[in-house]
Formats: C-alpha cells, sequence, structure tokens
C-alpha cells in the first residue's frame, strides 16, 4: 500500500483541488506533477528515509523521518559545548598540525587530509584549545570520523 | 598503422577515445584498475584488461602495469588520455621501448616541456613572451624567498613539474612566503614525485586563453584556434568555450602565431595545446599582452569545444597522426559559430566543493540538438573516493555566443543526476552570471568577486516536488510493474491504487 496518496498531499500543500492535482510516472524515477493545468516534471531516487529529487537543475536531498523539532530553551544553546572536526569525505591524513593542549585560532589548519589528490586542510572553527587527537599521520579515515576534540 | 589501441585512461575521455577507435575500426583494449570492474569505460571497449588494485599508483599511475598488459594483449599502440601518465616523459619512453606507438609527441618533448622551467627559458629563446620570473638554482626555503624578493610581491610560486593548479601558491604578503614554499613542495611531491619550485609575478585578473595545435612527420603543424578557459575555481577549469569573447581578428593572430612557433620550437608532434595569460588591457602598459603560461604535451579535457566550432574530430586526427599518416585535412581549420562547454564535478558548491562519493542512484542525459555529452559514468556506477570528480562534460554549440549559452542553461535544467550532489546548480548560476553573460570574466573571478555564487541558496522543495517524493515513496515497496511508464497501464488507475 502506497504511506499516502500523492495527489491528496499536493493538495494539502497548495490551493489545487484534490481532484484537480495528480502525480503521473514517465519513466522509473521521473514524475509528472500536474498542479490543475501547469506540469512540472520531477525526478526522484532513493528509499523514502534517504530521497533525492532534482527538478530544473535544482537538487533536493531528504534525509531521514521529518521529525519536529525540539523546543530549545533560550540559552541553552549559549552553553559551552565541545566542539569536535571530522572527516568531511574519506581521505588520507597527511599531517596533524596540532597536539592536545595547544591552542588555536578559528580558522587556522588543524590537520590536512588528502582526497581525490588534492589537499584537503580541516580548520578550526572557533578559537579553542585541542582536547585530544583523534588521527594519525598516514591513517585512511572515513567520511564522519572525529579528528580533533576541541574545547 | 594502428590496429589495436590501449587507452591508458577511465572515464569520459577513455570512452571518448573508444569512439574514434569504432570509427576508425581499431580494436580498443581498456584498461581498469580492481575498483572499476564495472566501470562504463571498462565495459564500453572490445576488450578489458585488470591493471591492479583501486588506489592510483597502483594502477592508473603504473607504468610497468600498463606496458604489461599492452604486450598482454599484443597492443600495437597506447592512448594517453589526460591527465595521469599522459604527461610523464618515462611512460612516453616505456612505450616506445616496448615497440608500442605512443600516441603523443615523442618523449624527449614530454619532457622538455613538463619541466615548466625549461619550458620557460626554450619560449623565451625564440621570442614568445613569458611571465617575469625566476628560476633559482638555490632551491632552500630560504633560496626561494629570495627569488620572490627579487621577483616582487604579488607572486605564484609553482611547481616547476606541476600542472592543474597543484604544487601552486599564490603569494600576497611577504609572512604568507614560508607557508607557500613548503606546501608547494609538498603538494608537488606528492602528486609528481619531484618539488622543484620556481617564481612568477602575478599576473592579476588575467583571462586564459589556449591554442590547439596538431602536428605530424611530415613537417606540417596546424592550429585549431583559441579556447577560452578564464571560468577557473582554484585554476581547475570550470567552463570553457571557443571562440574567446575578447579576441579581435589582430590579436588571434598574434597568439595562435606565437603557438605555433612555441610547438616549432620544441619540435612538436601529434595533438598539443599552448596555454596562454592574457593581460588586462589596461594592465599590460604598452608591454606584451599575452605570456606564454605552458605547454600541455596531450589532449586537454576540453577539446570538445574545439570539434564543435571547427567540426573537427581531434582524436581521430590523432591516431591517424600517430600511424604516421598526414593531417587528414586539406584545407587549414576555420572556426565557425560558438561552442560552450560546463564540467560536471562530483563536488558540493555549499560546502568547500568537498569532492563526492557514492553510487548514482539516477542519471539521464538530457537530448537535444547542439548539446553533446561526453561522460564517463552510469545510472547504478560508484563515484570513488579513488579518482578524479570530474562525472561529465555538456557541450553546446550554436550560431552564436549568447545562443550556446541559453542551449548550454537548458541542457543542465535536463540533466537530472542524483545519488552524488554535483555542480551543475553552480554551473547554472555562473552561466546567469552579468559578468558571463557579458564575456566578462577573468580568472580571479570564482574566487573573488563570483564566489558568492556557490554560496547555498536556501531553496526548500516546492510542493510538486514533495509530491513526486510522496509518489515514489510509496512505490518503492511496490511491485515492479507499477513503476511502468506511461502507457503500459492507465495513470489515473494508478493514483486510485496509491490511495487504496
Amino acid at each position: 500500500m502506497g504511506s499516502v496518496a500523492a495527489a491528496a498531499r499536493l493538495a494539502e500543500l497548495t490551493d489545487v483541488a484534490e481532484e484537480k492535482a495528480s502525480v503521473t510516472p514517465l519513466a522509473p524515477g521521473m514524475f509528472s506533477v500536474d498542479l490543475g493545468g501547469k506540469r512540472e516534471i520531477v525526478y526522484v531516487a532513493g528509499p523514502p528515509t534517504d530521497q533525492w529529487a532534482f527538478w530544473n537543475g535544482h537538487v533536493f536531498h531528504v534525509e531521514g523521518v521529518p521529525e519536529p523539532l525540539p523546543q530549545s530553551e533560550p540559552g541553552h544553546r549559549r552553553a559551552r559545548v565541545a566542539q569536535t572536526l571530522s572527516a568531511p569525505m574519506p581521505a588520507t591524513v597527511i599531517a596533524v598540525l596540532v597536539a592536545a593542549g595547544n591552542r588555536v585560532k578559528k580558522g587556522e589548519t588543524v590537520v590536512l587530509l588528502e582526497a581525490m589528490k588534492m589537499e584537503l586542510p580541516i580548520r578550526s572553527l572557533s578559537d579553542g584549545t585541542i582536547a585530544a587527537v583523534r588521527c594519525r599521520e598516514g591513517e585512511l579515515v572515513t567520511a564522519g570520523q572525529v579528528l580533533i576534540e576541541m574545547q | 598503422v594502428i590496429k589495436r589501441l590501449l587507452i591508458a585512461n577511465r572515464g569520459e575521455i577513455a570512452i571518448r577515445i573508444i569512439r574514434a577507435c569504432r570509427e576508425l575500426g581499431v580494436e580498443s583494449v581498456a584498461v581498469y584498475s580492481e575498483a572499476d570492474k564495472h566501470a562504463p569505460h571498462a565495459v564500453a571497449a572490445d576488450r578489458a584488461v585488470c591493471i591492479g588494485p583501486g588506489p592510483l599508483r597502483d594502477s592508473y599511475l603504473s607504468i610497468a602495469n600498463i606496458v604489461r598488459a599492452a604486450t598482454a594483449v599484443d597492443a600495437d599502440s597506447v592512448h594517453p588520455g589526460y591527465g595521469f601518465l599522459s604527461e610523464q616523459a618515462a611512460f612516453a619512453d616505456a612505450c616506445e621501448r616496448a615497440g608500442l606507438v605512443f600516441v603523443g609527441p615523442p618523449s624527449s618533448v614530454i619532457a622538455r616541456m613538463g619541466s615548466k622551467i625549461e619550458a620557460r627559458r626554450l619560449m623565451q629563446s625564440v621570442g614568445v613572451p613569458v611571465v617575469p620570473g625566476q628560476e633559482p638554482d638555490d632551491q632552500s626555503d630560504e633560496g626561494v624567498r629570495r627569488a620572490v624578493d627579487r621577483v616582487g610581491l604579488p607572486v605564484l610560486i609553482k611547481a616547476s613539474a606541476g600542472g592543474g593548479g597543484k604544487g601552486m601558491r599564490r603569494v600576497m604578503d611577504a609572512h604568507e612566503i614560508v607557508d607557500a614554499v613548503q606546501g608547494a613542495r609538498r603538494e608537488a611531491m606528492s602528486a609528481f614525485g619531484e618539488g622543484t619550485l620556481y617564481v612568477e609575478r602575478l599576473i592579476e585578473r588575467p583571462r586564459h586563453i589556449e591554442v590547439q595545435i596538431l602536428a605530424d612527420r611530415h613537417g606540417h603543424t596546424v592550429h585549431l584556434f583559441e579556447r577560452e578557459c578564464s571560468v577557473q575555481r582554484r585554476h581547475q577549469k570550470v567552463i570553457e568555450e571557443s571562440p574567446s569573447p575578447v579576441l579581435t581578428s589582430g590579436l588571434r593572430g598574434r597568439i595562435t602565431d606565437a603557438a605555433m612557433q612555441a610547438a616549432a620550437a620544441v619540435g612538436y608532434r601529434n595533438a598539443g595545446t599552448v596555454e596562454f595569460l592574457l593581460d588586462r588591457p589596461e594592465a599590460a602598459d604598452g608591454g606584451p599582452s599575452f605570456y606564454f603560461l605552458e605547454m600541455n604535451t596531450r589532449l586537454q579535457v576540453e577539446h570538445p569545444v574545439t570539434e564543435e566550432v571547427t567540426g573537427l574530430d581531434l582524436v581521430r586526427a590523432q591516431l591517424i597522426v600517430a600511424s604516421g599518416e598526414p593531417i587528414p585535412w586539406r584545407n587549414p581549420p576555420t572556426q565557425r559559430g560558438h561552442a560552450i562547454e560546463g564540467r560536471i564535478y562530483a563536488e558540493d558548491p555549499t560546502r568547500g566543493f568537498l569532492p563526492q562519493a557514492g553510487r548514482v542512484l539516477l542519471y539521464r542525459e538530457p537530448r537535444s540538438p547542439g548539446v553533446r555529452i561526453d561522460s564517463g559514468i552510469a545510472e547504478g556506477a560508484e563515484v570513488s573516493v579513488h579518482y578524479d570528480p570530474l562525472l561529465a562534460k555538456v557541450i553546446a554549440s550554436a550560431e552564436s555566443r549568447e545562443v550556446a549559452r541559453v542551449r548550454l542553461t537548458a541542457a543542465l535544467r535536463d540533466f537530472p543526476i542524483l545519488g552524488v550532489r554535483t555542480n551543475i546548480p553552480f554551473l547554472l548560476r555562473i552561466l546567469d552570471d552579468p559578468r558571463f553573460r557579458a564575456g566578462d570574466i577573468d580568472t580571479a573571478f570564482l574566487d573573488g568577486e563570483g564566489s558568492s555564487l556557490a554560496e547555498p541558496v536556501s531553496l526548500e522543495p516546492p510542493a510538486f516536488v514533495l509530491a513526486a517524493m510522496t509518489a515514489a515513496a510509496g512505490s518503492a515497496g511496490a511491485p515492479a510493474a507499477q513503476m511502468e511508464p506511461r502507457g503500459a497501464w492507465d495513470p489515473w488507475q494508478q493514483l486510485r491504487d496509491w490511495r487504496s
């Protein structure tokens, strides 16, 4: 069973009447969406929890099930938060330029990665102190792997 | 005569060369790393040989593995493509010694032009203007620093073995010199295994103009006019076109003459490109308005724009010339209309152009008159972290620059690639920028004034996109028959099914 009727959702999101809105698959991953006369071609791929869409040169990527945003208390975000710097993509660590206890300035390069034959500097996002170095020179790191912990 | 050609490359250029082989009746042999076993180029060739594991140095950069593969399949020739080993004199030399025809210039020419320092000296000796600079004998940090002092800030520190912006650093201020020297040397060592540096005065906001050359063994050399590649990000070309929107016929004559002179000076053979910097008219100050930058002794990524405006096939010509035959065109090439190429990279412009890796979930090339696509991926293919993030090139040609610009825009808007982020939104914003529209772009534009074109646009999915996503999610678990294209069933029936 299809989870939600696409046309019903379309009607809900716009002021087009449900019977005038339609979504028609044209080819695998290719849909024609009719908004009561004006049609748009949209391409969609990926599982429901990790969906990609393309329309007119724009790409949309929706990950996970949308959840209501937690209400954060005022001032809560101002608390001093430990910061981590992680690898943005699979890469090789070519140089670790700091050690635990070092003070660094915002924008200072702390780790040099190499991926696709290009150097990729990892820079501190704020002034602070290095709490721990979690990578070694020569190490192959995966996307999202924590390289540096900061205070 | 070439009968069986091994293509020592991957991706779109390998496929481009395979196509030329088909037309000429030459058998094509692809090489692939273990990571590329099912890659489109490995599948497209008449034969394919594995040359080692995924990392470059064990496969596509291994001269021994490639020459061994060529000998094993009894190939008579090797096309290096661009990048990888294409400008390694040692590779051309290894092919020559193994009795393989190397589709390119002799190894001695590659070696001379591969040393950017030697190329500078040679061009100076024949009167081709070069950027004022220094080639320090003392290669220590201090020695290079003194060379910077002699040239005067601002400067570019460059690797003699360099290319593609690797091993190059711009220095605006004295306190940056040591970091720049060490960074350039380290990058050059890592990319080329050779860290010799030289220093050039920084030409501010120049245009990048290059001239395509083709030479045969019978003493004929022709040029195929210019390409303008000023739309660059950190020395990586993004959009290229021919003709240049700014060359007058007089300047075009002088710059193509200089390119022919450069080719003659080095005894060039096969296809090559002479790159120049074109200074701003107000900055040139009566001096030379263009400077020799370097010579690329191979086919260029952006060769299709030249093919589109001349109507000639450069790869076919390369194979014919490499066979020992004369240049295959009777009349001198002419330039007609306008062509613009956009390079599609797997990179995320909104996150510092980080290269992206992953599976391509959906990939549909646009088809329309005047649009050519050279690509090396397919739906379901894996974009690997091991290799260059260039996925495809879209080339639009038309009777005028403006029509080509609009045509390229329409093609990119109709080119869905899902699963990995690409720079298509960035290309579209450049094409729409008033400076690009006016043909008023220099090589500093994208890194300076135009850097805002990469900023994220917070565009929420419109309702019709969400509706299509809902429909796709709803049909994800449904029987395959429900995903049949329109015509196989009644779509209204389908909508009722979703509601049930």
